[in-house]
């Protein structure tokens, strides 16, 4: 009897269960606005690293998706923010488990090795229109998305590093921003000391010491760390060019003047700000997080100070590019969409600098608070395009910390480092 | 149930069946995968054709330098602060039942860090011990200890000091609440005896509370030298591995290799080099709990 009624009160459960399933099932039409005809058909799937509350991610979700999805019927962008560090990692972890997205903007410095993971597509390969659609594309922003004969993606966004200077501090000392690598390193020191209250003051701020950090020194100092074909680092890391850029950065931390990588130092922007930094060099982004943070706070900008090679800073930004697997003509439509010169113009009002060649010459982008960047981006040079960068740069790092932080002896450190990216490069 | 019956076998089979299937299809496929990971070259470009390399990728993780570093971190990050916590959290437990009122609001106060997030704590922490940090500033500025600031995170031992006072820290609590409720399954009579033959409260704790509750020590040891392998968030956030690898642990060198390097055959074989070393461990623990048993406790 006991047995008898649990079954039926099973059965009307179950029973209640599938109703409510199909109920749902089909409130999805009567509750929907537009009759179902008239749904996108294709959802494409876009992983980019705008912060979920920024300008930018705000005029791609309210401005740039509903004009594409406009101009072309039949398909949706699905957007998905990540963390930068995180969707590097996210792409590695999707790629063994074969979940990709149609589309993704992505640093330039991971796309070597993503290409590696053979997850890109060669646009000049797949599309023949690439060649008019990435002419109208500034032509160093191009080589970022170029390995070996093919093009891997569109550049999307360009930014470079300038030297920030604290305003105040130099102008009551009568001093200017340094033009020179040699001005640099005695304005560093000069300025270094400490505050009234006994504070210690840097005369300039380095957060890391990787390849994005040391690299404008290096090049500026005509120094480099591989040959151009990114195949040897033995004759170009352990340079005596290289060397002397190096001894730069080491004289000013043995001086004091130099810090900002150690963990437990100031956050570079606090520091700035607070007059505990002098100079800097960093990207345009640092110009919304001082306004943000000390909007009362007084900086000027210049280019990064010249040596024998020049006055070299390192390229950086983001490429768009396409996944394999993914829907190819959606996602073509969307690079080509999002590289032309309307969606450039509207992302350089979030501080986007672009690298469409007709955007750049707007009057927005001439206006804009990046325009102090704009001049350094044509000579700003790349990071090594190459899928070991990642281990090459964390053994540029090490080194460069180990001749700063322990004295190691710089050109012994640096022949070292030469033998191990020889390694690295050759692919042992 | 009787189980006898072949009924009622496939009842409890298929009532069991969901378990079982979650748990090999979460736990028991992935530590198998992982298996067979550590013994090819799966890396960045190979994800679609791995070469099988036998041990290579164990010989390669035993002879690298930083994971011997972070192999020796994370032993001594466990060995200071599996006894910290155990020994502050035993004493907390005592100490408040021996309370005879207010014992809850003491208990939250204790249990307050468990439930505090990873992430936050170690941030807190890294804003107190930061050169500019607040600690610095109560030492050199306003008690004038110190002739300057002192780098707390900028060397390998003193980065991995800051990170075991945070482990203690957080963990005391817990070890007050299984202590805890230890110590008030231990049967009154032996107190009562151990009062009649003249034991002071030393001896008692000696000689009847810590035989009583050995099985709760050995639990909390076993869990927390688990808990200490385990050692991530905090590393990642105050040092992230600074100075120069010096501060990494098994697992935040398994994650650099694996996400950074994309080299998951390394990091495969790493994972169960420190598998292997827990069961070891945890082996060794079970095997110097039962000599104590057999011996007495003391």
């Amino acid at each position: 009897m006991k047995m008898r009624a649990v079954r039926k009160l099973l059965a009307v459960t179950i029973l209640s269960a599938m109703l409510t399933f199909l109920y749902a099932c089909s409130t999805q039409d009567i509750l929907s606005d537009k009759p179902q005809k008239d749904l996108p058909q294709t959802t494409l799937d876009f992983w980019h690293h705008y912060s979920a509350q920024s300008p930018e991610n705000e005029i791609l979700t309210n401005v740039l998706i509903p004009k594409f999805e406009e101009e072309n019927k039949g398909y949706k962008i699905n957007a998905v923010s990540h963390e930068w560090a995180d969707l590097h990692d996210k792409f590695i972890i999707s790629t063994s488990s074969g979940i990709l997205p149609d589309v993704a903007r992505m640093d330039i410095a991971w796309l070597p090795e993503f290409h590696k993971m053979d997850i890109l597509v060669p646009l000049d390969k797949e599309f023949s229109e690439f060649e008019s659609v990435s002419g109208e594309l500034l032509e160093n922003a191009l080589n970022t998305a170029k390995i070996g004969d093919h093009y891997y993606a569109l550049p999307l966004n360009t930014n470079t590093k300038i030297l920030f200077i604290n305003k105040q501090v130099f102008a009551d000392k009568g001093k200017k921003a340094p033009s020179t690598m040699q001005e640099m390193m005695e304005t560093a020191k000069e300025l270094s000391g400490k505050t009234p209250d006994g504070k210690q003051i840097w005369g300039l701020c380095e957060p890391a010491l990787s390849g994005w950090n040391v690299l404008p020194y290096i090049w500026s100092f005509g120094g480099d760390i591989t040959d151009e074909t990114y195949t040897k680092a033995s004759g170009y890391v352990n340079s005596p060019e290289t060397a002397e850029a190096i001894n730069m950065l080491k004289e000013l931390y043995k001086a004091n003047a130099l810090t900002g990588f150690n963990s437990g130092d100031i956050p570079m922007t606090d520091g700035f700000g607070t007059g505990r930094y002098m100079m800097l060099l960093d990207g345009p982004w640092k110009i919304a997080e001082l306004k943000g943070s000390y909007p009362d706070f007084q900086y000027e900008t210049a280019n990064v100070p010249g040596g024998k090679g020049g006055s070299v800073s390192v390229l950086g930004g983001e490429d768009i590019a396409m996944l394999k697997g993914g829907n190819k003509e959606g996602a073509w439509a969307f690079m080509k969409f999002m590289t032309a010169s309307f969606a450039q113009e509207e992302m350089s009002k979030a501080g986007q600098i672009p690298v469409n060649k007709a955007a750049l010459e707007s009057a927005t982008v001439k206006n804009a608070s990046f325009s102090p960047f704009l001049n350094a981006i044509t000579t700003a040079k790349i990071r090594p395009p190459i899928a070991t960068w990642s281990e090459i740069d964390n053994e540029l790092s090490i080194a460069v910390t180990k001749i700063l932080t322990e004295d190691a002896d710089t050109q012994k450190t640096l022949d070292e480092l030469a033998i191990k990216l020889d390694a690295l490069l050759s692919g042992r | 149930m009787d189980l006898k019956t072949t009924r009622n076998r496939i009842q409890v089979f298929l009532l069991l069946l969901p378990g079982i299937l979650m748990f090999s299809i979460f736990t028991v496929y992935p530590i198998i995968k992982l298996f067979v990971m550590s013994f090819y070259r799966w890396e960045l470009g190979s994800f679609h054709k791995q070469e099988f390399i036998w041990f290579q990728n164990y010989s390669a993780v035993l002879s690298d330098e930083v994971f011997r570093i972070s192999f020796i971190n994370t032993l001594l990050y466990t060995i200071i602060t599996v006894p910290g916590q155990m020994i502050l959290g035993l004493l907390a437990a005592v100490l408040i039942n021996s309370l005879p009122r207010f014992q809850i609001p003491f208990r939250v106060i204790y249990y307050l860090p468990v439930i505090t997030p990873w992430v936050i704590a170690s941030l807190v922490f890294k804003y107190i011990f930061n050169t500019e940090g607040m600690l610095n500033y109560i030492l050199y500025e306003v008690l004038h200890l110190t002739n300057r600031n002192i780098a707390w995170l900028d060397s390998r031992w003193s980065g991995m000091f800051v990170t075991e006072i945070l482990g203690i820290w957080k963990g005391v609590g817990w070890n007050m609440v299984v202590f805890l409720a230890a110590l008030k399954s231990v049967p009154m009579e032996l107190y009562e005896v151990a009062d009649l033959d003249g034991c002071g409260s030393i001896k008692k704790f000696l000689y009847v509370t810590l035989p009583c509750i050995k099985n709760t020590i050995l639990f909390a040891m076993v869990m927390l030298t688990i808990g200490g392998f385990n050692v991530f968030t905090s590393i990642k956030l105050i040092t992230d591995g600074k100075p120069l690898h010096r501060t990494e642990t098994v697992l935040t060198w398994m994650y650099y290799k694996a996400f950074r390097s994309g080299k998951f055959g390394y990091a495969a074989a790493l994972s169960f080099i420190v598998v292997v070393t827990l069961i070891l461990l945890a082996a060794l623990q079970f095997r110097i709990m039962k000599n104590r048993n057999e011996e007495g406790f003391i």
